[in-house]
């Protein structure tokens, strides 16, 4: 460097002054030092490239390959095994009305649906845990609880069927049985579900912090170093034009122009692989967490009220899980059901509430989703009128209306809800997916491109001094 | 109605100041050699300092556990009454609070929950010689201790709508002795907590065992340390697998004949 930022036209003055430096006598060795300077500097400007590339690949690797598809896959898991317990608990409550039996026929085949659901994302354990030992643990852990609550559940069904009650809570012995199984469940089963897909936006924000960071630092790197070997072959170029009496030197200027090039364009993919990673974060995967996050509540939510009506003996603790797992869903400040209910009514239509839905509806980024999102907060209004209308019917002492008030309207509207908030989480999660695909898209070819470009650039660094030494020969 | 709006914007202002911190000023539970944590003093089982100064019991043993797992090396245990919480986290007084904190939405707006590390039941504790509260809606028209800070309380005149008469108290050991001298006719807190009262005091109280809510005893840190609370919960996820936690629920709560969950609970979620 030192013999660029001093080119030496009186190296004859100073010599006395830096014995000890190396010093270059002769022309041709001159030539030689400046050609292997210009090479060096491109190899630095290749290296520091290639790992801010690197870093831009393992980003998009992590959330858009593993942790953030993990997410999803958790999530549903977690859909699965929250709607057993669900669907077992209708199957109880319905017992043996016969004028309800075709509902009741229903709840057990949603259930084995979602049984062979849970079972084989749990088989496939390696897509929900990867390879971190602790998740894989977890997953195995799952699937051992699941066995265990699979015979629990066919215990319960098979005791309800042979004390044929009425629709309504079933005998004690049914509810011991049930009070074991949804423990398990609630317990020990779904916790896992829902804190592997934390675990996994753990992962993804960790990583989207480290590498994000990373490629604007290395973006910077890439300039510096890139505006470093321009200055060398400009250098050189002035050097040759002073000491040969030529003006252009073709290979140079080439090479100058290639460098130049080669910079800005590396510095313009850095960018926008960095926004691409910003893009996949903050418009597709923060809600793709937030509302799998808020469905798999939703659905826990939509289990407790039946659980309300089936357990009359825990239905305080039901009643006020239910308003826990509402208020964190879409929080507005009330002290109670009755005040949630009206205060919901009153603030849905506009924006000032916090929890799951309060942070999507501050944060609309993407086309669509501002109605996508009026259709998810107009279903779970309606399922929250259906609640209080069950919950009214049910403190009259009336169980057996209010589990058809439930069954009539409430199973609908809640698979209503269920599926616009599927919706609006699926327009996320394109977005998301469209920016990983276009971030993949734009490294694709640089782990040849850039090794090629300093390979061509070397080439015609010398060529460029290659007809300067042979004066010499 | 305009004064809730207000209210709500100034809790959304909060949540974002907090966020704002989050990159500069606070500084995470990660990565600390020295660690000031919130603690109860005068909660036998869950946080209680002895006549030495020791602090014991099952919170005691988390924080030591947590901040052991996290990297701290030293612990500072600061006491704190339940209206203190918030606020202490708030002003960096302390850097977690381990001290039967239930996460609440409302609280969720003020500071920042790692855990549950353990889901606790409301219940209800009565004088040994009263016989006619069964459950909760028993409580119409009896003397209730109110804890300042606390929601215990709340969930009984609010939640549930129950018509008790609210007698204030600053904290739980308090209640306890308006108890025994007659001042209020009921405490309804924590199971874990009456259970280590009803320990204590032997036939002078009664548990009452009729459990109506799910109180979710998160790790409170300050606003933003998101960092600090996927640590955290890593932390008790692992004392979960290698046992520790069951350990700790024995040795603390198995003399007293309470169900507890010895599996990891569901998270909070940090974000």
């Amino acid at each position: 460097m030192t013999i660029t930022t001093t080119p030496p036209p009186a190296p004859a003055r100073r010599e006395g002054r830096v014995t000890g430096r190396l010093r270059i006598r002769t022309m041709p060795g001159r030539i030689r030092a400046l050609a292997a300077l210009a090479a060096l500097a491109v190899l630095v400007v290749l290296l520091v490239t290639t790992l801010t590339v690197r870093n831009a690949r393992d980003g998009l690797r992590v959330i858009g390959h593993d942790a953030g598809p993990q997410v999803v896959a958790t999530g549903d898991l977690y859909f699965a095994l929250s709607d057993m317990d669900a669907q077992l608990a209708d199957a109880l409550l319905i017992g043996g009305d016969a004028g309800l039996a075709g509902r009741r026929a229903a709840a057990l085949k949603v259930y084995e649906q979602r049984r062979s659901e849970a079972n084989g994302a749990l088989l496939q354990g390696s897509r929900l845990a990867g390879t971190d030992p602790t998740e894989q643990r977890t997953a195995q852990e799952m699937l051992d609880a699941l066995g265990r609550y699979e015979r629990l559940a066919g215990q319960a069904l098979l005791t309800d069927e042979q004390s044929r009650h009425a629709a309504g809570p079933p005998p004690a012995a049914v509810t011991a049985l049930y009070r074991q199984a949804t423990d398990l469940m609630k317990l020990d089963i779904l916790p896992k579900a829902y804190n592997l897909t934390l675990d996994n936006g753990t992962k993804v924000r960790r990583t989207y912090e480290a590498k994000r960071s990373a490629v604007l630092r290395g973006r910077v790197w890439v300039a510096l170093t890139g505006l470093l070997l321009v200055v060398v072959l400009v250098g050189v170029q002035i050097y040759f034009a002073a000491r040969f009496r030529r003006l252009v030197n073709p290979f140079l200027a080439l090479a100058t122009v290639g460098a130049f090039v080669l910079v800005v364009v590396s510095v313009a993919l850095l960018s926008s692989e960095a926004g691409r990673l910003r893009t996949a974060k903050e418009d597709g995967f923060d809600s793709v967490l937030a509302l799998s996050r808020a469905r798999a509540i939703s659905n826990s939510a939509h289990a407790d009220e039946s659980r309300y009506l089936l357990d009359p003996g825990r239905a305080d603790t039901y009643e006020q899980v239910y308003l826990d797992k509402s208020e964190a869903i879409l929080y507005v400040p009330a002290g109670n059901l009755d005040g949630y209910y009206s205060l919901l009514d009153e603030k849905i239509g506009g924006s000032d509430f916090l929890g799951f839905y309060g942070t999507e509806a501050h944060h609309i980024t993407l086309p669509g989703q501002q109605a996508a999102l009026r259709k998810v907060l107009a279903g779970y209004q309606k399922v929250q009128h259906d609640d209080r209308a069950i919950r009214l019917v049910a403190t009259s002492g009336d169980r057996r209306a209010a589990l058809t008030t439930k069954l009539g309207g409430g199973t609908g509207d809640f698979d209503a809800y269920d599926q616009a908030l599927v919706a609006l989480k699926d327009l996320h999660g394109r977005a998301f997916d469209r920016a990983i695909a276009s971030g993949d898209h734009g490294l694709r070819g640089w782990n040849v491109i850039l090794p090629g470009a300093a390979i061509v650039l070397i080439i015609l660094i010398l060529a460029g001094v290659r007809p300067r030494l042979s004066e010499y020969r | 109605m305009r004064l809730r709006r207000i209210g709500i914007a100034v809790t959304l202002l909060l949540a974002s100041a907090g966020c704002g911190v989050a990159g500069g000023a606070t500084a995470s539970v990660s990565g600390r050699d020295h660690l000031v944590v919130g603690v109860a003093q005068d909660q036998p089982g869950l946080g209680f300092r002895d006549s030495s100064g020791t602090y014991k019991g099952f919170d005691i043993d988390v924080a030591r556990d947590v901040a052991r797992r996290l990297g701290a090396t030293h612990l500072t245990f600061k006491p704190l009454t339940s209206g203190q919480r918030e606020g202490a986290l708030r002003s960096g007084d302390v850097d977690m609070v381990v001290s039967s904190y239930s996460i609440t939405q409302e609280r969720k707006t003020q500071v920042v929950f790692a855990g549950p590390y353990y889901v606790a039941h409301q219940d209800i504790l009565v004088r040994g010689a009263e016989t006619a509260v069964r459950n909760v809606r028993d409580l119409r028209g009896r003397r209730l201790c109110q804890v300042t800070g606390s929601v215990s309380w709340r969930r009984v005149t609010e939640e549930h709508k129950i018509d008790a008469r609210l007698v204030p108290a600053s904290t739980y050991g308090e209640c306890l002795d308006d108890l025994i001298a007659g001042k209020v006719d009921a405490i309804s807190t924590d199971d874990l907590i009456l259970a280590g009262f009803a320990a204590q005091r032997g036939n002078q109280v009664r548990f009452v065992n009729a459990p109506f809510s799910d109180e979710r005893y998160g790790v409170g840190l300050r606003p933003g340390d998101i960092r600090g609370c996927e640590d955290v919960n890593k932390a008790i996820t692992e004392m979960y697998q290698d046992g520790t936690a069951a350990k700790l629920l024995k040795r603390w709560f198995g003399s007293t004949g309470l169900n507890v969950t010895t599996t990891v609970p569901q998270f909070e979620g940090c974000g």
